[in-house]
C-alpha cells in the first residue's frame, strides 16, 4: 500500500531530472534492442526482397536486380511433372508428423503425470530426452548402421539367425512410416514437457473432489486433464499447420539425401530446392518454389488462426494465437 | 490414494509398462551404440548386434581420435557451440528486456517485427544469396552469425521478464537504478531457469547444426563435426550405389569405409559432451519453458 507514494515522492523532488532520466532509460532500452533488431533484419528481412527473383532471369553476376521476366519462372514450375508430387509428399508427411506426435506426446505427458513413484517418473522423464541431443546426421549415421544391407546390425543378425535380410534402401513405401518413427522418437521428450508443464500446474482438488464423486482415474484424465490440456494442443498443432509447406529438410536431407531410389515418398520442396542449389540450374524457378511455399505458408497460418478462432469462441474461449 | 480399485489398479500397471516401453525404445539405441563401438569390427560383421561384446576393444577410439578431421571438427564444433550460445543469448536477452518493459513505446511495434520473421520467410535461395552477399561465406561466422536470433526463444524471454514481480523492479528503480543495472542485478539473476534452459536448447541446436555447413562452406578447409559424420554416410552411399550398379566394373576400396564400429565410436565422441551438460539444466525445465509465446 506505501508503494503508490514512494513512486510519486521522487516525481515532486525533481520532475526535469526525472525526465531526464527517463529520455536516458529510453535510449539505453534503444541501444539494448537495437543490435539485435538489425541482426533480423539481415538474417529474416533482407532476403525477403530477394523474393523478386521469382520473377527474374537470374544471373549470379546482378544479384536480386536480374533482368525482369514476369511470370515464366511459374509457368515452367506448374508444368513441372514433380511438382505434384513434391506438394503432396511435403503435406502428407507433415501431416502424419503433427498427427503422430501430439497423439504420443499427449499420450506420454498424461501417462507419465499419473506416474506416482518420483524416482521412476524423473528417470522416464530423463531417457526420453536422450533422442532430442543428437543431430540428424548422428540418426543417419545410427540407421544405416542398423539398417545397411552387408553390414547393418539388422541384417547381419537376420543373417547369422538364418533368416532373409531386408533391403531397406530400395524400399520407397516403408519410409514415411520410419522418418514418422524417427520424429515421435526424437521429439517426445521435449513435446511431452509443454503438456506436462499444464497438467502439474492442474489444481490437485479437482482430482480429489472427482474421486470422491466415485470418478476412477481413467474418468478423471477424460473429463479434467484432457479438457485442460486441449489449448495447448491447439495452440502446438496450429503453429505446426502454419508450417505444413515447410518440409523438415533437416531431417529429410540428412536421412534419405542422395538415395533417388526412395525419392517417390520422401522428396520435398525444401529438398528440392536444396539440389537445385547445388546444381545451380535455374535459381529463378527454384525461387518461384520457395514464394509459393511462403505465400501459401503464410495463408495457412491466418487461415488455422481464423477456424481456431471461431470454433474456440463458440465455446467462450479464445485459444488464437493473434 | 483414495479407493484403489481393480481397474485403477491395471490402469497404473498399464502406465508403467508403456512408460517403461517407450523409454527402453529411447534408450536402445544409445546401448547399441555404445556396445557396437567397443566390439571388435570383425566380430561386428560376423555376429551382427550383440548384447554385450564378445571381443572387448577401444581400438575404434583411437582411430577417431588420432584423425586429424574428426579432432579440427571437435575444435570447430566447440568453438562455434560456446561462442554461438553465449552472443546468442546476450543479443536475445537484450532484445526481449527493452521489449518487456511496458514504458517502452515501440515494444508492440518490434513484437510484430519478430513475429512476423516466424510466418514468412523469403526461402532459401535468396536467403542463400544474402548469406554470401554480407561475407558470411566459409569463415567461421558463417556457422555462428545465422542461427544467433531466434524469434520463439525471444518471445520466451520476453515472457518470462514480463511475469516478474513489478514491485521488486520498481522498488529498483525508486532506488535510483538504471535499466541496465536493473537487468544485470535484478531480472537476470531472477531468471536462472529460463536462461538456463534457453542456454540448452540453443547451444544444443549450435552443436546439432550440419545445415549451415553444408550451405556456407565451400573451400574452407574446416568441418564442424556434424558435416564430417554426413560426409562418411554420403560417401558410403554413394559407393554401395556404385556397386548396386549391374556390371559394374569398379573396383572397391573397401578401407574408404569406415568400419561400422569407427562410425558408432564418432557417434559415441560427438553426442558425448552435450548430454554431459543435460543433467546440470533439467532440475529448470519446467519453470522455464512456459508456453503462450507469442500472446501475452
Amino acid at each position: 500500500m506505501a508503494l503508490p507514494l514512494k513512486i510519486r515522492q521522487p516525481a515532486k523532488r525533481s520532475a526535469a531530472r526525472e525526465l531526464l532520466r527517463n529520455l536516458i532509460n529510453y535510449k539505453l532500452l534503444l541501444a539494448l534492442a537495437i543490435p539485435g533488431l538489425l541482426l533480423i533484419f539481415m538474417l529474416n528481412y533482407v532476403p525477403m526482397f530477394g523474393i523478386v527473383i521469382a520473377f527474374e532471369d537470374f544471373r549470379a553476376e546482378s544479384g536480386f536486380l536480374s533482368p525482369f521476366i514476369g511470370l515464366k519462372n511459374f509457368e515452367l514450375l506448374f508444368s513441372s511433372p514433380v511438382v505434384g508430387r513434391l506438394v503432396a509428399n511435403t503435406i502428407g508427411l507433415n501431416a502424419l508428423f503433427i498427427t503422430c506426435e501430439t497423439i504420443v506426446s499427449v499420450s506420454i505427458a498424461l501417462i507419465i503425470n499419473e506416474i506416482g513413484h518420483r524416482f521412476l517418473r524423473r528417470m522416464y522423464q530423463s531417457i526420453m530426452f536422450l533422442p532430442f541431443f543428437m543431430s540428424w546426421a548422428v540418426v543417419s549415421m545410427l540407421l544405416f548402421g542398423w539398417f545397411d544391407y552387408e553390414v547393418g546390425l539388422l541384417n547381419t543378425t537376420l543373417r547369422s539367425a538364418g533368416l532373409e535380410r531386408i533391403s531397406f534402401y530400395d524400399d520407397p513405401n516403408i519410409w514415411p512410416g520410419i522418418l514418422a518413427f524417427l520424429r515421435v522418437w526424437k521429439s517426445t521428450g521435449s513435446g511431452c514437457i509443454l503438456y506436462l508443464a499444464v497438467l502439474v500446474g492442474i489444481d490437485p482438488q479437482l482430482y480429489e473432489a472427482a474421486a470422491i464423486d466415485g470418478a476412477s482415474r481413467l474418468q478423471r484424465i477424460r473429463q479434467i486433464s484432457l479438457p485442460l490440456l486441449v489449448p495447448t494442443i491447439i495452440l502446438l498443432t496450429l503453429l505446426s499447420i502454419g508450417r505444413i509447406f515447410y518440409g523438415d529438410y533437416g531431417m529429410i536431407y540428412a536421412i534419405i539425401g542422395s538415395s533417388a531410389a526412395l525419392w517417390p515418398t520422401t522428396d520435398v520442396i525444401d529438398t528440392y530446392i536444396i539440389r537445385a542449389l547445388q546444381s545451380t540450374t535455374n535459381f529463378g524457378m527454384s525461387t518461384a518454389v520457395g514464394l509459393s511455399q511462403s505465400v501459401l505458408g503464410f495463408i495457412c497460418v491466418f487461415g488455422s488462426n481464423w477456424i481456431t478462432k471461431k470454433w474456440s469462441q463458440r465455446r467462450g474461449e479464445d485459444y488464437s494465437l493473434f | 490414494m483414495i479407493n484403489r480399485t481393480l481397474s485403477d489398479r491395471i490402469f497404473s500397471a498399464f502406465n508403467y509398462i508403456v512408460a517403461t516401453l517407450f523409454t527402453l525404445i529411447c534408450f536402445i539405441p544409445f546401448y547399441t551404440m555404445v556396445i557396437a563401438s567397443v566390439t571388435e569390427k570383425r566380430a561386428l560383421i560376423r555376429f551382427g548386434y550383440q548384447f554385450w561384446p564378445s571381443q572387448f576393444t577401444l581400438e575404434a577410439y583411437q582411430w577417431v581420435l588420432r584423425g586429424q578431421a574428426v579432432l579440427t571438427g571437435y575444435a570447430v564444433t566447440v568453438f562455434v557451440t560456446l561462442t554461438g550460445t553465449l552472443l546468442s543469448l546476450t543479443l536475445m536477452c537484450a532484445l526481449a528486456y527493452a521489449m518487456s518493459n511496458k514504458k517502452f513505446k515501440p515494444r508492440n511495434p518490434i513484437a510484430f517485427y519478430v513475429y512476423f520473421t516466424m510466418i514468412f520467410s523469403g526461402g532459401i535461395i535468396p536467403w542463400f544469396i544474402t548469406m554470401r552477399a554480407v561475407g558470411l561465406y566459409d569463415n567461421i561466422w558463417a556457422l555462428i552469425v545465422p542461427m544467433l536470433m531466434n524469434p520463439w526463444w525471444i518471445f520466451v524471454l520476453r515472457n518470462y521478464f514480463n511475469n516478474l514481480p513489478t514491485e521488486i523492479l520498481e522498488s529498483a528503480r525508486i532506488d535510483g537504478a538504471s535499466d541496465l543495472q536493473i537487468l544485470t542485478r535484478i531480472v537476470l539473476p531472477l531468471s536462472t531457469p529460463v536462461l538456463a534452459t534457453t542456454a540448452l536448447f540453443v547451444s544444443v541446436a549450435y552443436w546439432n547444426d550440419w545445415w549451415h555447413g553444408v550451405m556456407l562452406l565451400d573451400f574452407a578447409d574446416f568441418r564442424p563435426l556434424q558435416v564430417i559424420i554426413l560426409r562418411i554416410i554420403n560417401n558410403i552411399r554413394a559407393i554401395r550405389e556404385a556397386m548396386s550398379v549391374p556390371g559394374s566394373t569398379i573396383t572397391i576400396d573397401m578401407s574408404q569405409i569406415p568400419a561400422l564400429s569407427i562410425r558408432m565410436a564418432i557417434v559415441v565422441v560427438t553426442i558425448g559432451p552435450i548430454i554431459l551438460v543435460y543433467p546440470f539444466v533439467q532440475r529448470y525445465f519446467i519453470h522455464g519453458l512456459t508456453l503462450g509465446a507469442i500472446k501475452g
